[in-house]
């Protein structure tokens, strides 16, 4: 435990002392403030909804598929080209600890910035009167998502030594991730749907969205929206640590 | 302690290191002597639990390096060649660092104290970006000891430093060896022979020869090559010492006349000096050729290379094992 908290502390560490953290941190930010006053400034021009919540953890979730590998790309691919890689795996601490001391210092960058947007939500009940049932889904759902995306893009910060590979890749699963859903409304399109139901079902569970947009996100907390969330990440990081654990055995 | 044995390590179809035993005795500084691409850092790596060995059996401290690799760990400091560290970090808060994963106690006491023993503690609160090559060598050494190992493993930590820096990391070592178990690769052998109170010749994976230095010298002087100054005519000399028995052949050199006795058994020096004080010259010198290790590991690794046609490394090989008992 004290090993994962000391690879914890120095990855957070880094995070708020490198241009990068502030960079996404700064674009995020600006970016989430212009979105929230247009929508205030639409929402306010119509009837306006006294239950109306602030969505911009829905917005960071979905710009995840390009922030995520920012914020991994560096976490292993680094330590492998600079070799502090040889270093550490010679220091009594194993690779599962070591990979997820990492994971929880970008888990936690990552939920600095969804703290954030709180500000948004407190903005929001000086003119309305949220339901807090839905924000609290909306908050749990964002963080989940988060949790889970990082690590995807964090495999792939172990695969190769290359950063911005690995952002690309990173990216791309995602953005995979993301894109099942428009596959399963593709062959949900399709005539004839008697025999083929199954199948949309099945490929839609892969699918970030589907377990974020229509249940966590508008309050509806559901245990395998969670376990989804969970699985994924376990399964990322459990990766993870195969690969190091290999490319190490055979370097 | 360290002890290796019948080590191997493939990768894929190569062959890194073939059947490796020796051994690394605390309160001595081991050399581990070989050229570029010998297999030392292989077997470094192995030792320190960061490779797992293709064949064989090799224990640290008493823990056997696959199956008790975080026992090994606690007990050894690793230096590796290329001394990786982290950039960004201040040496005291990158030796704090190792130290919490180290499960150190006391952790900024125990890293000023190691900074000391590297004569860094001036240099506690700068950035590693910012120290010169000889610095950031003595950083990796301070990580290395953070944990007062029993066992210290240094990969070639010499390299690349300016004469007055290898002098002070050469003392330090020595100094280490002291209350340690040390073992150095390195492929200099004036180095090994200065460092080393045992050396480890490793060539093409295959350990080719052990032993003190010391001994390792006299025993490939013995039938070696022979230096002899005559205070006389060269000329006449040289005819005079190729009638002597035992000589094969004797050449002028530029301090003097080089003699390559018949066999390696035969040491043709009392001979020698008797013929020339019979002549009525003056005999100024009269001493082994190879003075130095860089003659005695070509030898060996010239024998080795031939091994692959004949038989005649094997003989030396024997030889070696013989001279160390």
């Amino acid at each position: 435990m004290g090993k994962i908290f000391a690879v914890f502390k120095r990855e957070l560490g880094l995070y708020f002392r490198s241009p990068v953290a502030y960079a996404v941190a700064f674009a995020l930010l600006l970016f989430f403030g212009l979105w929230f006053s247009n929508r205030v400034d639409q929402v306010s021009q119509a009837q306006y909804p006294a239950d109306f919540v602030n969505n911009v953890p829905s917005l960071l979730t979905f710009l995840m598929f390009l922030v995520a590998p920012l914020l991994t790309m560096r976490l292993l691919a680094e330590e492998t080209r600079e070799g502090t890689l040889e270093t550490l795996m010679t220091l009594p601490i194993r690779e599962s600890q070591f990979i997820l001391g990492k994971f929880l210092a970008v888990w936690a960058y990552y939920t600095v910035l969804l703290a954030i947007t709180v500000v948004y939500h407190i903005i929001v009940t000086q003119i309305g009167v949220p339901d807090l049932g839905r924000v609290f889904g909306l908050y749990l759902g964002a963080w989940l998502y988060g949790g889970a995306v990082l690590a995807v893009a964090m495999v792939w910060s172990a695969v190769t030594e290359d950063q911005i590979v690995a952002a690309f890749l990173g990216a791309a699963t995602i953005l995979m991730l993301v894109l099942v859903e428009l596959a399963a409304n593709w062959i949900a399109s399709l005539p004839d749907q008697g025999t083929i139901t199954w199948l949309v079902d099945f490929v839609r569970e892969f699918s970030l969205p589907a377990h974020y947009d229509a249940t966590l996100a508008v309050g509806v907390i559901r245990a395998e929206d969670i376990l989804y969330f969970v699985f994924l990440m376990a399964a990322a990081l459990f990766i993870t640590t195969r690969i190091v654990e290999v490319r190490r055995w055979r370097s | 302690m360290i002890e290796v044995h019948d080590l191997t390590k493939n990768y894929g179809a190569v062959t890194a290191v073939k059947g490796v035993t020796f051994a690394a005795n605390p309160g001595q500084v081991t050399g581990f002597l070989g050229p570029n691409g010998a297999g030392k850092t292989t077997t470094m790596r192995i030792l320190t639990g960061f490779l797992p060995p293709t064949a064989g059996k090799a224990t640290v401290a008493g823990f056997d390096v696959f199956d008790q690799s975080m026992q090994v760990r606690q007990h050894v400091g690793y230096l590796p060649e290329s001394v990786p560290l982290y950039r960004d970090m201040t040496t005291l808060g990158y030796l704090m660092y190792i130290a919490e994963i180290r499960g150190v106690k006391q952790r900024r006491d125990r890293a000023m104290d190691v900074l000391k023993r590297v004569a860094l503690e001036n240099r506690a609160n700068s950035h590693i970006r910012a120290l010169s090559k000889g610095m950031r060598q003595r950083v990796g050494l301070a990580q290395a000891l953070i944990h007062d190992p029993e066992v210290l493993i240094l990969d070639e930590p010499t390299i690349g430093l300016d004469p007055i820096q290898v002098m002070e990391l050469r003392d330090l070592v020595r100094d280490l060896g002291h209350d340690h178990t040390v073992l150095f690769s390195t492929h200099i052998l004036s180095e090994a022979e200065q460092v080393c109170d045992k050396v480890v010749i490793i060539h093409q994976g295959n350990i080719v020869a052990q032993g003190a230095p010391l001994e390792l010298r006299t025993h490939l002087e013995r039938g070696g090559r022979i230096l002899v100054r005559v205070d006389t005519q060269i000329d006449t000399a040289l005819a005079v010492i190729r009638e002597v028995p035992g000589v094969n052949t004797a050449e002028m050199a530029v301090d003097g006349i080089i003699v390559t006795p018949t066999s390696a058994d035969v040491d043709p020096r009392p001979a020698i000096a008797r013929a020339i004080v019979e002549e009525g010259w003056n005999l100024m010198e009269l001493r082994p050729a190879a003075v130095n290790l860089e003659e005695i590991f070509l030898e060996l690794t010239r024998a080795d290379q031939q091994a692959e046609i004949s038989d005649i490394a094997d003989d030396s090989l024997d030889e070696a094992e013989v001279a160390n008992g």
